[in-house]
């Protein structure tokens, strides 16, 4: 108690190098918390534009289909499928994948279909959110058709022109029909940017004479707290007959980017704190050479080295703490502001651009979480009190003596 | 002079204070090199990875064919719009090249993707990446043969290998499909997926005859320089060159490739922001030790404004103290950079373990193996910001040394 | 090397894999055993000889996974012209496939739109069948492609047979390593053709059944089209009735007729 009220005293009586310390440290602070809460933010809609806009977070399909994908290769009575998967504790949605040429007025190119059911579609993924011009499919409405967005570049068409489908039925016959296009998507990835075509399932059944099964479910834990991998267990034992992937096995690339994030954020931190830490070295030990009378005199008077070594640490923990406060307060509040508006980068990046294959937008988000708020606040609390250890060891050392005759 | 002499005086005066000081200079120009180079490099090496998979630093095409690419949109002499860049110093190849979508077959198998008309006369595999990745085989030798260099996976598919043939399926420039019998001289692998499942190199000679071009036929005049920075100016001189010859469009990697150029740029930012910050934090802890030394010796400058020095003079003396502590900072950063960069710059580091090698951003393949290039502008950036941070850093203990009253000085301490 | 020989008739596909080849083969000159070759494929080009036809044909269709029956009407002029409508099912009734020099067209009823087939497409499946899109519109030039040559000829499983290769020339633009084709030595009708690939292996066997006399013609009446990788498929043609050189207008092969159908 002692230590602290000194060390409290000190500060208080300080000057403008301690307060140039405290606002470089808050500074940073601040500033590490924003840059956190921004990369938390990016880190997440990457994982949405991945994840939850179309993959999902788990997907069953027939063994071998993903290889060598046929209109055949269907998983049967997908509706009690989803029921079991729903029992145990995973909301899905059954699609099904087709390929065919949609042609409009002047040009054609292949698309990938995909039937799904709207409204199951929208308790898994988000793309239903997603559209940049028109409207999603709407439940019980048909022949609209939603389209990825260079795909209606290439096609040159906007919603309310009409498209033709032809692709070849499951009977063998040559399918054909007049689509309207009813939605054009915002950037999601490249696959479905380019040639994702999305209509309702029964459209699809219609148009390529399929009666049953669906060629893929798409399943979202209940609980997002249960780990992935066993997610994949669990469904794995639930349909022995089916191939079960997560979202992670199905895109290792953008799996090991994401998780390199938290790595990548640690070494921003400690390069930004390393500065930091030079600086708080740098005046706590002119601080104590300031003070080497003062201490020698402590020191002679009966004050342990310990104690000293304290005192200088408790300073400086007063300090960082109110760095971290400041930092706080103004962090925060900035990570708050853009968590509600995006930075908009869109003078720099037009539409959007694609890592990993997977799209982002010029719109970025801050994302405040427990982790992007404390890391940096943790962070600059182990780089003070690491780069204190000097000056305070150079108190502790003092030989009483020669300190107080110290210059 | 005299001011140089004081401030190294009172600098070494303190050594420890001072060592620390610019060992903190020293650090910002590490972290300034090892990111501006980081940034320098790899995003060198995207835009020439992705350049050299066909388009170019700048290219040169019929105008409307970057919105919407099509055979039909050609240009009738590549031949005289290249001697017509030759000229150019900035210029270090340039390249008649044919692009587009067709059909490849062999058997009974077939797959879709694009093909690239080149003359193997005229490539060379520093412009070309396909060239340099062969794995199987060799490129074709004549222009007007029937050679053809395929990509790895699609060599798998379609079940070839070099000597075998193959028949690609293309719309004409009149929009005619029309067919060729190709034989496979050689495989290449990148490691991009894209490319290697859907690219065939394709003679050039052979591919104007299909499409019905004329001798000098092509879709673009893919242009390249040895110096990244000079892609504009090569833009504004060939476009004021060709413009004569009719309804170009001379457009630069950032135009053709703008997915990657606005990445790139927003990354670019970021790296920039962070190295500011990291300035500042340093000049803060400058200005602090400047300040530091400037209240100690309140009684040296009062001495010295009382013995005839302007407050003006002792304000730069001040100045020039915190001039040197940024040149010391500059030679300890140097001392301590050197090593680094030079091992980076050769060796570098390799990531592949955790990004794995075929991590792509923008659509083109990233270098899994980290490593620092600087360019000259970036080397006179961090040294000018250095300069800038440091002496700004030493303004305002400047002035507050300036305004040392000089009798009271002398009574104090 | 063009083509300026002889035309063949025009019935249609799977009997014009086979004698568009025969027919024009003559063109090429060879020495020897070719030189034989080449009268022999003459007098089959002979028996063959219309430079236009109409038929009606059916068209069976199995695969692992369906089993369909259309019946088809089919309008052939020259080499480089044909026409084929659906007249059932009724579901595809109406459907029209033209084809016009190298050009694919398919008009689809349902949607009153002609689809110009573009590369992509070329090997995809030409109306649910075992042939393809590109086979339709390379088999006019197999001629211009192929040298032949007389492999066999005496009796093989009873029968007095012709057996000529056909190997493609060295820069055609053909998929296929080789093509062999048997005849009955007696009246030069195909008995079956065989595709291999560059490697050799067989990719599908053309096997010409029942031959009969149709318009006043002896020819085999079906056309069976079995691919090699795919045990239990294949597409088998018969011909209801066949009419050769009615005189048709070069108008009926055109866009403008497409819709009028």
């Amino acid at each position: 108690m002692l230590l602290l009220s000194l060390a409290l005293k000190n500060i208080l009586r300080s000057r403008f190098r301690t307060w140039v310390t405290i606002l470089a440290m808050a500074f940073a602070g601040a500033i590490m918390i924003f840059y956190a809460s921004l990369l938390e933010g990016w880190m997440q809609a990457m994982e949405t534009n991945a994840v939850s806009m179309e993959m999902g977070e788990v997907q069953l399909h027939v063994p071998g289909y993903r290889d060598d994908p046929e209109l055949y290769d269907v998983i049967l009575d997908p509706g009690a499928a989803l029921a079991r998967a729903e029992s145990a504790g995973f909301a899905g949605s059954a699609r099904l994948l087709g390929s065919g040429l949609a042609a409009a007025q002047e040009n054609s190119t292949g698309v990938a279909i995909r039937g799904i059911e709207p409204e199951a579609e929208a308790r898994v993924v988000r793309l239903h959110r997603h559209v940049k011009a028109g409207s999603w499919l709407v439940p019980g409405e048909r022949n609209g058709v939603v389209l990825g967005q260079q795909l209606a570049v290439i096609l040159d068409v906007g919603p309310g022109d009409e498209l033709v489908l032809v692709g070849q039925a499951a009977d063998g016959s040559m399918a054909n029909d007049l689509f309207v296009v009813q939605g054009i998507l915002k950037s999601v990835g490249q696959g479905i940017d380019r040639a994702g075509l999305f209509m309702p399932a029964d459209d699809f059944r219609a148009f390529f004479a399929l009666a049953e099964g669906a060629h893929e479910i798409v399943l979202q834990r209940f609980d997002p707290d249960l780990p992935l991998d066993d997610a994949v267990n669990v469904l794995a034992g639930l349909f022995p007959g089916l191939e079960v992937k997560s979202w992670r096995q199905l895109q290792p690339t953008l799996a090991r980017l994401l998780d390199l994030s938290d790595v990548s954020l640690a070494i921003m931190l400690l390069i930004t704190y390393a500065a930091v830490g030079m600086l708080t070295m740098n005046a706590m030990l002119m601080g104590v050479f300031e003070r080497i009378p003062v201490f020698g005199v402590m020191k002679a008077i009966g004050f342990s080295g310990v104690r000293l070594f304290g005192l200088v640490v408790c300073e400086t923990l007063l300090q960082i703490t109110l760095a971290a406060l400041l930092a706080l307060g103004a962090g925060l509040p900035l990570s708050a502001y853009f968590a509600r508006r995006p930075l908009d980068f869109s003078f720099l990046l037009r539409e959007s651009s694609t890592i990993a294959g997977v799209a982002f937008e010029p719109q970025w988000y801050c994302r405040v979480t427990p982790g992007s708020v404390l890391l940096p606040i943790f962070f600059l609390y182990a780089v003070g009190l690491v780069s204190i250890c000097y000056p305070a060891l150079k108190a502790a050392l003092l030989s009483p003596v020669r300190a107080v005759h110290h210059q | 002079m005299r001011l140089n002499t004081m401030a190294w005086r009172t600098l070494s005066r303190n050594r420890r204070r001072t060592l620390i000081t610019s060992l903190s200079v020293a650090f910002g120009i590490f972290l300034a090199v090892t990111f501006t180079g980081s940034g320098d490099y790899s995003y060198t090496s995207m835009i020439n990875t992705s350049t050299v998979m066909g388009l170019g630093h700048v290219s040169v095409a019929e105008e409307g064919n970057n919105a919407r690419p099509s055979l039909a949109r050609w240009l009738r002499d590549a031949d005289s719009l290249r001697i017509a860049t030759s000229g150019l110093p900035e210029v270090s190849g340039a390249y008649p090249r044919i692009m587009g979508q067709a059909m490849f077959a062999a058997g009974a198998k077939s797959a879709g993707g694009m093909f690239m008309g080149i003359d193997p006369a005229l490539e060379t595999p520093q412009h070309n990446f396909f060239l340099r990745s062969v794995v199987d085989g060799a490129l074709f030798a004549e222009a007007a043969g029937r050679g053809a260099l395929i990509g790895a996976e699609m060599a798998e598919k379609l079940n070839l290998r070099p000597g075998r043939k193959m028949v690609i399926t293309v719309t004409d420039k009149d929009g005619e499909l029309t067919s060729e019998l190709l034989r496979i001289s050689g495989v290449f692998q990148t490691g991009d997926h894209a490319a290697d499942s859907g690219i065939v190199l394709v003679p050039l000679d052979r591919l104007r005859q299909t499409l019905g071009y004329g001798p000098g036929g092509v879709t673009l005049l893919a242009v390249y320089t040895d110096d990244l920075r000079r892609v504009k100016k090569i833009q504004a001189d060939l476009t004021e060159k060709l413009s004569p010859t009719g309804r170009l469009e001379v457009l630069t990697w950032r135009e053709t490739q703008a997915d990657l150029a606005g990445l790139i740029a927003v990354d670019r930012l970021f790296n920039n922001l962070l190295q500011l910050l990291v300035g500042l934090v340093i000049a803060a802890g400058i200005m602090n030790t400047m300040l530091m030394s400037v209240l100690e010796r309140n009684r040296e400058f009062g001495i010295m404004l009382a013995v005839g020095m302007s407050p003006a003079q002792v304000a730069r003396l001040v100045l020039v103290e915190s001039f040197w502590l940024g040149c010391l900072g500059l030679a300890l950063g140097i001392m301590l950079t050197a090593p680094w960069f030079y091992y980076m710059s050769r060796t570098g580091i390799d990531l592949s373990a955790l990004v794995g090698e075929d991590y792509s951003a923008g659509g083109v393949l990233v270098d899994p193996v980290l490593k620092l290039r600087l360019f000259r502008e970036s080397a006179l950036a961090i040294l000018g910001t250095v300069f800038v941070l440091t002496l700004a850093a030493g303004v305002y203990p400047a002035i507050r040394a300036g305004r040392v009253p000089p009798a009271r000085s002398i009574k104090e301490v | 090397m063009k083509f300026k020989g002889k035309r063949g008739c025009r019935i249609f596909l799977g009997i014009f894999l086979l004698l568009s080849v025969v027919s024009d083969s003559s063109a090429a000159t060879a020495e020897g055993d070719a030189e034989r070759a080449r009268e022999i494929l003459t007098r089959i080009d002979d028996l063959w000889r219309s430079t236009s036809s109409t038929a009606t044909l059916e068209m069976v269709v199995r695969t692992e996974h369906y089993t369909r029956t259309m019946i088809m009407e089919s309008w052939t002029k020259g080499r480089e012209k044909s026409l084929v409508r659906i007249v059932s099912p009724l579901k595809e009734k109406g459907t029209v496939s033209l084809k016009n020099d190298d050009t694919l067209y398919t008009y689809l009823p349902k949607t009153d739109r002609v689809i110009r087939l573009t590369t992509g497409m070329m090997m995809g499946s030409w109306m649910g069948s075992h042939f393809t899109n590109d086979d339709l519109v390379k088999e006019s030039r197999l001629a211009e492609d192929y040298d032949p040559k007389i492999t066999f000829s005496g009796v093989r499983d009873g029968r007095e047979i012709i057996e000529f290769a056909l190997q493609p020339k060295p820069e055609a633009p053909v998929v296929w390593g080789k093509i062999v084709i048997v005849v009955r030595a007696g009246d030069l009708l195909p008995v079956v053709s065989r595709y291999y690939d560059e490697e050799m292996n067989l990719a599908r066997t053309l096997d010409f059944r029942d031959i009969r006399e149709m318009g006043g013609r002896l020819l085999p009446a079906v056309l069976r089209m079995v691919p090699a990788d795919k045990p239990g498929e294949f597409t088998e043609m018969t011909y209801q009735a066949i009419d050769f050189g009615p005189e048709l207008p070069d108008s009926l092969f055109s866009l403008m007729q497409l819709r009028r159908m």
